[in-house]
């Protein structure tokens, strides 16, 4: 029973990342970053993913988010230099969601993607990031 | 009484026989991925941190491509030697070379030529037991017809990744190691090839960068150099070491930026590195890998 559920889950955010890396446009799919996540501690910071990534100067990348039809929260993902946020699905300021952004690598080294839910909720989805083209 | 000892002799001679028969087996043996991966101190946290996105098998081949260069097969690894490949270090370091080779046929999309790769890597991954990952069915017939390039390239790529995070969750990092350094140096070769035909600035750097790549690398196998294969990879990975010490990478910083247009939202990045690389120095690199490459597909 516990194999069938784990196996049916499998497929769905398999399928998930399929939509997703689909939805991304005329790109190509290079990674995935599935993340199920408990809800938050009331207070506290919420539950976040954290992926490390090598990425390429004079490159355009862009990172998607997609969040599984299930989902108690909606996935947010940000990238991170560091300790400096460069970019977000979700800005704070304008109270606007993106379903991707793009990336324009001017400098090759390791970055972070963060994927947590709003509100710190639990939740259910999957990032992608895809190569858009050469600078 | 001398009958019953001539059979403890005879018997004694049989077991020191064969101790020595196997340790002689077991000189050229590879050591089980099991006992590779004991004690290996590296949390998964760090060690994600260092795998992930470290190599992909297609972005070296994007840029190939979109710097318009026209595809050659001289750059490819022949699938011929996969029947000599037995090993588990030789089946995933290869699978790893086949899975760059792939995704450089299909950026180019030629399909025809496909095949064998699919062929080639769903042998190696069922060597290796990750074959389950690797819709060969699919992946084939969507190679076949020319206007499924999309879904071709997502299917291998995504299965490539679906292996790694397998081999990582089932403690055998070490392969997945040795694949992502077939991907990395298969990588390395196509780009320093191709220079050598069409040189150009931005290829120039994005070989002059892989000093963090293979620095990254070296990190993960140097955990493995028990085994006398990894010892041996490793010394041929520090001769471009050795060469790459010489690349001088630095950071130029910056204040990032973002920009929305029509609903997209875009952000440039602050820091710019800047690669220097002499042409000695870059001819040095070229020379060394292919050496080092071909050395590799015939460990």
């Amino acid at each position: 029973m516990f194999i069938g559920s784990a196996l049916i889950q499998a497929q769905d955010i398999s399928q998930l990342t399929a939509q997703c890396a689909g939805n991304a446009g005329e790109v190509m799919y290079l990674k995935d970053f599935p993340v199920k996540l408990d809800q938050g501690t009331p207070g506290g910071a919420p539950p976040t993913a954290r992926f490390a990534l090598l990425l390429n100067k004079s490159i355009v990348y862009r990172f998607s988010i997609c969040t599984a039809p299930n989902s108690e929260g909606e996935a947010v993902l940000q990238l991170f230099d560091l300790s400096t946020l460069l970019g977000s699905t979700f800005i704070n300021a304008t109270g606007k969601t993106y379903p991707s952004f793009d990336f324009k690598c001017q400098k090759t080294g390791v970055y972070h993607v963060f994927i947590s839910f709003k509100e710190g909720k639990a939740g259910e989805g999957v990032g992608v990031m895809s190569y858009v083209k050469k600078l | 009484m001398p009958k019953v000892l001539t059979f403890l002799l005879i018997m004694l001679a049989l077991v020191v026989s064969s101790c020595k028969s196997h340790e002689k087996g077991n000189a050229s043996a590879e050591i089980p991925d099991s006992v590779l991966n004991e004690g290996v101190e590296i949390s998964e946290e760090v060690m994600q941190d260092i795998v992930q996105n470290i190599s992909s098998p297609v972005e070296m081949a994007a840029m190939i491509k979109d710097l318009g260069v026209p595809f050659s097969n001289k750059y490819i690894s022949s699938t011929d030697r996969v029947g000599n490949l037995t090993t588990s270090f030789q089946q995933s370091l290869n699978l790893g070379i086949y899975a760059a080779d792939l995704g450089y046929l299909n950026m180019y999309n030629k399909t025809s030529a496909v095949v064998d790769y699919l062929t080639a890597i769903k042998s190696l991954s069922d060597a290796i037991k990750v074959g389950q990952f690797f819709d060969f069915t699919t992946l084939k017939r969507l190679a076949t017809n020319s206007k499924n390039l999309d879904s071709l390239m997502y299917i291998s790529v995504h299965s490539f990744n679906q292996m790694d995070k397998y081999l990582h969750s089932n403690n055998r990092t070490n392969l997945s190691a040795l694949m992502v350094t077939g991907v990395w140096i298969e990588g390395l070769y196509l780009g320093t090839q191709v220079y050598k035909v069409t040189p150009n600035e931005a290829l120039a750097e994005r070989i002059g960068e892989q000093k963090l790549t293979l620095e990254q690398l070296m990190l993960i196998l140097d955990k493995y150099q028990r085994d006398k294969q990894y010892t041996r990879l490793l010394e041929e990975l520090k001769l471009l070491k050795d060469l790459f010490a010489s690349v001088n990478i630095y950071v130029k910083k910056g204040e990032p930026q973002m920009v929305e247009v029509d609903g997209m939202l875009t952000i440039v990045g602050g820091d710019v590195s800047v690669v220097e690389v002499t042409p000695e120095l870059l001819t040095n690199i070229i020379t060394t890998t292919e050496q080092v490459r071909n050395r590799l597909i015939s460990l």
